[in-house]
């Protein structure tokens, strides 16, 4: 039982003392530093005569400060217990007067210049005698915090009591707790779930603040407090599916990215595979939660290619220091600054967020600053990448010039353009190169490993009443691809100001400012295309514009000769691709606690980030080669554009945290609302004379048919919403959450939004008739609920009017309406079941939590075919469905706890099943375009995505395939009536496979010995298919003109009876899309390694340091596919290592 | 603790309440509601139709001297090279995917330009108080006019004819901006719903049209006594690129005649020609050498003409570049153009087609002052426009409608319109069905490249004269242009 503060009288006196005590504590402060001075003018002036009988201390001590210049500090309450006195003196110097004073009371009292402090004196002894000679309601409370050993962090709702009594309390918001002295005991018992309990003694007085510091009990468990941006909820009485991670964990997986690092503690937070982008540091991820719940076409229905599947929109929601950011600010957020990364995934988590819940909510807080004296962390890191290009087996230049040789190339009868003399004389010029020793390694030449620095410092201190922080970081990411790069430049200050733990305020400005770079070395495809045999540079050096050329003829007789260009020409030249944002947040809060487990939240957040883009194509580079004599004058491009950002993001909460009795209830209620404002202006130009004139006015005109373009877009949220966590006993428990959203984005008829969810949970283990089971844990908890998203423009549901541009009617502009603005357009519903459990043996060394997860997505945006006669082809409405449905298992398992030494294994895996349900007509019409587009010759050979229902996003399409036949060596291809057939036929195109794994996920393990430390993370994916477009392009359809990948060599059908996996040799048609080339997808990565050392306090207190520590993390070191494919198309993967060093001053 | 409660409800309150908040104007789009607040709005959506309509895929192109009259058998096709993709048009062949992409571009076309007339009647008349001077009155009168205007083009096209002895199609006739679907109107519907609007038009502008005023003269711009550009509001000016009042009078004539009723389409043709507002185009300027100063399109006899200067590169493009455009063998021009004779003296047949490198003959209707720049009226007599009603129409409407009563009479209109093209000499006819044959030659002659011809064949039912004199019989297979499949499945039609 814990005994509760009864009245509001003990609240109020608590307060005034510490009111007193603050005050007195400055002012002894002020005074001692001016003793001197205060000294000399204190000594034998005053004398005192008077005589007051039986009246309070108070009184006395009031007229002694009316009548000279001492002032007395004392604390009015407590010296008005003491009862009254009767005080003579004549002529009598201070001292006198204030030995009389005091005499019989348990007071004493010390003269400092002309300042008198009455005390209580120190003495245990004497404090015991005075708590049992004065009566109880005069004795002071007990004050102190309660704070995590590790990190300092405050721990709210701990327990803390009088041992052996029933006396106690819990920490409030801030982890402070006040208690009243007891009679029985003078050891404090404070215990906190997922801590190990602790007895403190307590000297009960005068006894300032104490700060008790409770050990986790199992490191395995990690956090304990989950932050929902909105609350701060006891995982072990949540029913909500959230994973919590240290900002300390997160930096031992990798370093360099948050959002990386995320995925390996839960996987279901899936950065999407972008296979072309690859490795460059100026792609921003995408990521999707617990599986896709968007249609990738979103808004434009345009035909998809399976390979170029990066504009799914399904991002989950960031929330920092509880106020909505893009993922560009996590993404360029300092690692360091990050205190806790929470996943918040079902919706008894999420609902709280409602209209922008369905696809998860990423919830981070950075690192408050620390009182005590001023600190400085210093963290330096060098990060070493070097570009991973084992996915590419090109030819060399002998091999290439062999493969050309038997692919036909110099065979007049292929070539009619040109006589086999002149085809041999081409032959034997690049034989000649090849021979005089040309073999140009195209690949690596845009590529170079790279040396990435950062310096972070941070600077924190203060009192408990004032506490700042400073962090100044210097980041530079250089990426493989020489000449590209993404800088950046933070510095955030937190001051703080608590007013007697009653009213906190916080202010927190962060300025960041990003350069980034894209590299002149262009695609890294047009290198993997050149032949070895090409020299990159002439005699002198130089690197040469046209290496080579090829000549044939074209359909309507005329010969032609194309030059061959050189990628690398155009990194000669002064063009630039660069961009750059400055962002400035502040985010002001106030914290006032009304009473005891009471609390009222206000924050208001205003974000702006002012972006540019420069884009400066040289006149000189080889896009422009071609130009035709008169468009000289257009050479050269430059394209510039300016984007404005501005976001207020406001919540105002009231929160109530309390324990009666066996109930805990944690409820919030609140309102939160924000705008967004994002205003892009941009300009093309055209015509350079030459590269050192590159500024955007050197411009001849703007691009043909171009003006200047513009697009505001603004978007309005408001909710208001309550969320309760409440358990009977610790062992029952329940969430339940409700918002109501109204966003400016939903249609005029559908303005407000309702979203709800429930949870609830059960604590077996703590059942008496678990008592000395094998369990150390027994929880099980299922929650269900109605989440929302809304991934369309913000100007969707209305009816918007467009003008005419860059012409004018005869009669002034004019202005016509671009759609049919759907009043009743609303957000996709999703509705959520989550099931979990977790286990634990051992005292939870073993723990082993598994979880199941049913998302159906409703009113999916899609387009509506509408009979054009209404004068429009589509209108968006919430038509179709989607399901996702999968389960994950979290296993941690603490093999050896010891002194010196420490292993832990850690597996996260998921599953995930995604299947479309329904879908609206004009899906159902955009397969049909679908399939006539695979004829497109873009198209030939690549699957394309398709929309059907019951099947997959994931799902590939293509025509079932036999494989070659061994007799004539043509592909059979199986129509969808199950007959065989050598023509392949768009109408045949069936699902073939699915790209999305059976099962995906990290598993690894931390070990630790001594002030060693290691940790790695595998990652691995297992049981799905991928189409290797490899094959097609570079394979079996390889054009011969340019560098193939080496397996060109495998057998191809070339007699009747060779068993081949390509077709004829002799066909040089373009390999139709089948589903020979689906192959099984099972992967193994090493995702991470981490090793550090933590030097030894005789070390490094030598230099004055407080702490040091030296890592090294590698990351996407060795990989493992089932499927030889080429991977990073466009920029190339890298690996990454990582030294680093952190210290403590 | 009531009073910190009560503070909090408060602010809760204060937040939630505002639902007005959520109501976004965006900046770089304007949104309907916003549009319609001022009468500027509503003169940029009027203007917004009329550059709707004259975009490429409708009367900026297709419907003036594109698609219409390649079924009209006005052009010649090469039947190697098809650069425009005419080809299987010619042939009535309606399975050709480019017939089908450019009959649905013109369904869905016209109905936006529908759509965002519908969109300007629902919001006038609660506005009808921000409206100065007669600004009310035209508006409305043109909106209803157009919404006429462009329903019946519709039903010319995909509607069934007059005489037609098949089934009798009709189209929808949309009023509203809605997503619900409107059902079909029989022929006769539409007919009486166009005439609705139409007359509703002629009664609004009949006193506020500032071309019905007597200091309004049609001209050249800038040249001779013209005052088309004389108003200080813009949206005055060149009332001809609009449906004025006597566009709206020359509509009706058309569509009474259509549907038959001779009275009413003469008195409307007659209150044009009456009018003598447009005058006949000087024969000087007709046959001008200075290409600056020709005006081969006869101008100052347009009724109404849609504006489409953003249209020369794309005309020049069209008729200019010999067998990689649309051009006529000077065979199949001969069965069009009389080249002996009293038609032997048609001076359209000779400033309008030249004989180009090949021997074929480029059209010259509207060719540009090659020295102007592309979009530069000022280089020009007149200003690009495509013809949508001109005098000569009325003329020929007149005649029509007046032979049954006044053979004379109607023999008159005709030899007028001739008179004013070099043909001095009268034509005499024996019976009706000479006449009409006459009248439909010289139709065609005059409407060359304006896209009426085509109409004027599925009005009479008429087989019509195909390249080389050969004769493609009248009929519903190619006189109805079957609807877009979407509007048939989704429209259920």
């Amino acid at each position: 039982m814990i005994h509760l503060l009864p009245g509001r009288s003990r609240e109020r006196l608590y307060c005034k003392f510490l009111l007193q005590k603050f005050f007195i504590l400055s002012l002894i402060l002020f005074i001692s530093t001016y003793r001197p001075a205060a000294g000399a003018q204190a000594s034998d002036v005053a004398r005192f005569t008077f005589s007051l009988k039986d009246v309070s201390l108070v009184t006395v001590f009031d007229q002694i400060q009316k009548h000279s210049s001492y002032r007395i500090l004392y604390n009015a309450d407590l010296v008005k217990e003491l009862g009254n006195v009767s005080v003579t003196v004549k002529e009598a110097p201070i001292e006198i007067v204030m030995n009389k004073c005091i005499s019989g009371k348990p007071l004493k009292y010390s003269l400092s210049g002309n300042t008198i402090v009455i005390s209580y004196p120190s003495h245990p002894e004497r404090a015991k005698q005075d708590l049992t000679t004065s009566s109880k309601d005069t004795t002071l409370p007990v004050t102190g915090r309660v704070v995590s050993a590790g990190s300092g962090e405050p721990l709210i709702g701990a327990s803390v009591k009088w041992k052996g009594t029933t006396q106690g309390t819990i920490t409030n918001g801030q982890g402070n707790f006040s208690l009243p002295v007891s009679t029985g005991s003078h050891i404090l018992t404070v215990s906190y779930i997922g801590f190990q309990t602790k007895d403190v003694e307590v000297d009960v007085r005068p006894g300032g603040p104490l700060t008790i510091d409770l050990t986790a009990s199992s490191a395995t468990l990690g956090e304990v407090v989950i932050s929902t941006g909105y609350q701060e909820i006891n995982k072990e009485s949540y029913t909500g599916t959230a994973i919590t991670v240290s900002g300390e964990d997160l930096k031992k997986v990798n370093p360099q990215s948050i959002l990386q690092s995320l995925q390996v503690f839960d996987p279901s937070f899936k950065i999407v595979q972008n296979n072309l982008a690859g490795s460059d540091p100026n792609q921003l991820p995408n990521i999707n939660v617990r599986g896709s719940t968007a249609l990738p076409g979103g808004s434009n229905t345009g035909i998809i290619s399976r390979n170029n599947l990066a504009g799914t929109v399904n991002m989950p929601t960031f929330i920092l220091d509880g106020y909505e950011v893009n993922v560009q600010k996590i993404f360029d957020l300092d690692i360091n600054r990050v205190k806790s990364v929470t996943l918040l995934k079902d919706a008894a988590a999420t609902a709280v967020y409602g209209s922008r819940a369905a696809n998860g909510v990423v919830v981070i807080v950075t690192k408050p600053p620390k009182e005590g004296k001023l600190q400085l962390s210093y963290n330096y890191e060098l990060n070493v990448t070097t570009p991973d290009l084992t996915a590419y087996h090109v030819l060399n230049a002998s091999q290439k010039l062999e493969y050309e040789k038997l692919a036909g190339l110099y065979i007049s009868e292929n070539n009619p353009a040109l006589s086999q003399d002149q085809l041999d004389d081409i032959y034997y010029h690049k034989k000649e190169l090849v021979l005089s020793g040309v073999n140009t390694d195209w690949l690596v030449q845009p590529l170079r490993t790279t040396f990435g620095q950062k310096h972070s410092v941070y600077l924190e201190g203060g009192s408990p009443a004032f506490r700042y922080g400073l962090s100044l970081r210097y980041q530079t990411s250089p990426g493989v691809m020489k000449g590209s790069k993404r800088n950046r430049y933070s510095t955030d200050l937190d001051l703080s100001y608590n007013i007697h733990d009653k009213l906190l305020f916080k202010n927190t400005i962060s300025i960041t400012k990003t350069n980034s770079q894209s590299s002149p070395y262009g695609n890294f495809a047009d290198y993997v295309g050149m032949n070895p045999y090409y020299p990159k540079t002439d005699t002198a050096g130089h690197i040469l514009q046209v290496v080579d050329s090829w000549t044939d003829r074209s359909r309507n007789g005329t010969i032609n000769i194309t030059p061959v260009l050189n990628p690398m020409y155009n990194a000669t030249l002064g063009s630039f691709n660069k961009s750059e944002y400055l962002e400035i947040i502040d985010a002001f809060s106030t914290d006032w606690t009304i009473v005891r487990g009471l609390r009222l939240k206000g924050l208001i957040s205003v974000n702006q980030t002012r972006a540019t883009g420069d884009n400066f194509v040289s006149p000189f580079a080889n896009a422009f080669y071609f130009y035709p004599t008169d468009a000289l004058n257009k050479r050269g491009s430059y394209d510039y554009n300016n984007n404005t950002q501005t976001s207020v993001d406001g919540t105002l909460t009231l929160s109530f945290n309390r324990r009666i009795n066996k109930n805990f209830i944690n409820l919030v209620i609140g309102s939160n609302m924000r705008t967004y404002l994002s205003d892009l202006k941009a300009i093309s130009a055209i015509g350079f004379t030459n590269d050192h004139f590159s500024d955007i006015g050197f411009a001849n005109s703007y691009a043909t048919g171009s003006t200047p373009y513009s697009d505001v877009q603004q978007e309005r949220l408001i909710g208001a919403f309550t969320s309760l966590n409440y358990s009977y006993n610790d062992k029952y428990l329940l969430d339940f959450t409700f918002r109501e959203d109204g966003a400016s984005k939903f249609g005029a008829n559908k303005r407000v939004a309702p979203f709800t969810a429930l949870g609830l949970g059960w604590n077996i283990y703590k059942e008496d008739f678990m008592q000395g089971s094998i369990f150390s844990r027994l929880k099980i908890r299922a929650s269900t609920g109605l989440t929302g998203s809304v991934s369309f423009s913000p100007y969707m549901a209305r009816a918007t009017y467009n003008y005419y541009l860059n012409n004018w009617y005869a009669t002034g502009a004019g202005a016509i309406v671009n759609d049919y603005g759907n009043k009743n357009l609303q957000w996709q519903k999703t509705r959520d079941y989550d099931l979990g459990m977790e286990i634990g043996f051992l005292d939870d060394r073993l723990l082993i939590m598994p979880r199941y997860y049913y998302k159906l997505t409703h009113g999916l945006i899609a387009d509506v075919t509408l009979p054009p006669s209404t004068g429009f082809s589509t209108y968006k409405d919430n038509i179709g469905d989607m399901r996702n449905a999968g389960w994950e298992l979290n296993f941690q398992y603490n093999v050896i706890r010891a002194k010196n030494f420490n292993l832990n294994l850690t597996a996260n895996l998921v599953s995930n099943k995604n299947t479309i349900v329904r879908i609206s007509d004009a899906l159902k019409a955009y397969n049909t375009r679908v399939d006539s587009a695979q004829k497109d010759p873009g198209n030939i050979g690549a699957p394309l995505l398709h929309y059907q229902e019951g099947q997959s996003l994931n799902t590939i399409y293509a025509v079932r395939s036999l494989g070659i036949d061994p007799e004539d060596g043509k592909e059979i291809y199986v129509k969808k009536d199950g007959t065989l057939t050598y023509d392949w036929n768009a109408q045949d195109i069936v699902p073939v496979g699915n790209a999305e794994p059976k099962v995906e996920g990290y598993f690894g393990a931390s070990i630790r010995y001594k002030q060693f430390n290691l940790n790695f993370n595998f990652y691995t994916r297992l049981g799905g298919q991928q189409y290797n477009q490899t094959l097609v392009d570079r394979v079996e359809n390889a054009d011969p003109r340019y560098n193939v990948d080496s397996r060109v060599f495998d057998d191809k059908w070339k007699a009747p009876g060779d068993l081949t996996f390509y077709k004829n040799i002799a066909d040089l048609g373009q390999t139709q899309v089948s589903s020979r080339f689906v192959q099984s997808d099972n992967e193994l990565e090493l995702q991470s390694l981490y090793l550090s050392y933590d030097a030894k306090k005789s070390f490094y207190s030598k230099f004055g340091m407080e702490s040091l520590r030296f890592a090294f993390t590698m990351n996407d070191a060795w990989r493992w596919s089932s499927i030889r494919q080429e991977r990073g198309i466009d920029y190339p993967y890298a690996r990454s290592f990582t030294f680093s060093l952190m210290t403590n001053f | 603790m009531k009073k910190y409660f009560f503070i909090v409800i408060i602010g809760l309150l204060a937040l939630g309440s505002c639902k007005k908040w959520l109501d976004i104007t965006p900046k770089s789009q304007v949104a309907s509601d916003d549009l319609f607040q001022t009468e500027e709005g509503f003169e940029e959506a009027l203007n917004g139709v009329y550059m709707r309509c004259g975009q490429p895929d409708l009367y900026g192109g297709e419907l003036t001297f594109g698609f219409l009259d390649v079924m009209a058998q006005n052009y010649t096709l090469s039947t190697i090279i098809d650069p425009l993709h005419y080809l299987q048009t010619q042939k009535f062949n309606f399975k050709d995917a480019y017939f089908i992409s450019r009959k649905n571009n013109i369904w869905d076309g016209i109905y936006n330009a529908i759509v965002n007339v519908n969109l300007i009647l629902a919001h006038i008349d609660q506005q009808k108080h921000i409206f100065t001077g007669n600004n009310y009155s035209l508006i409305k009168g043109e909106a209803l006019a157009l919404r006429g205007y462009l329903h019946f083009d519709i039903f010319r096209m995909f509607g069934s004819g007059p005489d037609n002895a098949g089934k009798k199609v009709g189209i929808p006739y949309v009023t509203t901006y809605s997503n619900k679907v409107t059902v079909t109107s029989s022929p006769g519907d539409v007919i009486k719903k166009v005439l609705e609007d139409l007359n509703a038009a002629k009664e609004m502008l009949e006193s506020v049209d500032p071309i019905r005023t007597s200091s309004y003269i049609v001209g050249y711009p800038g040249g001779d006594s013209s005052t088309e550009n004389a108003s200080p509001a813009l949206f005055l000016q060149n009332r001809r690129n609009r449906l004025n009042y006597y566009a709206v009078c020359g509509e009706l004539a058309r569509v009474y005649l259509y549907e038959g009723d001779k009275t009413d389409a003469l008195s409307n043709a007659s209150e044009v020609i009456d009018s003598h507002k447009f005058p006949w185009t000087n024969q000087a300027d007709f046959i001008n050498i200075d290409p600056a100063t020709q005006d081969r399109v006869l101008y100052k006899e347009l009724i109404f003409g849609w504006y489409i200067p953003w249209e020369a590169q794309d005309l020049k493009n069209r008729f200019q570049s010999g067998t990689a455009g649309l051009y006529a063998s000077p065979s199949d021009i001969q069965t069009i153009y009389e080249t002996n004779g009293t038609g032997g003296e048609d001076l359209r047949y000779k400033e309008w087609f030249q004989v180009g490198i090949d021997g074929n003959m480029l059209f010259q209707k509207y060719k540009r002052n090659p020295n102007g720049t592309e979009d530069d009226p000022a280089a020009n007599l007149y200003p690009l426009t495509a013809p949508a009603l001109r005098l000569s129409e009325m003329y020929y409407i007149a005649a029509e409608c007046s032979y049954d009563a006044n053979p004379a009479k109607a023999l008159d209109y005709l030899n007028e319109v001739r008179r004013h093209r070099g043909m001095g000499q009268p034509l005499n006819v024996s019976d009706k069905n000479e006449f009409i044959n006459e009248l439909v030659k010289e139709a065609r002659k005059e409407l060359y490249g304006e896209g009426q011809i085509f109409y004027m064949y599925k009005r009479l039912n008429k087989s019509i004269t195909g390249q080389s004199g050969s004769l493609i019989p009248a009929g519903d297979n190619i006189f109805i242009i079957p609807m877009p499949n979407d509007e048939i499945e989704f429209g259920k039609r």
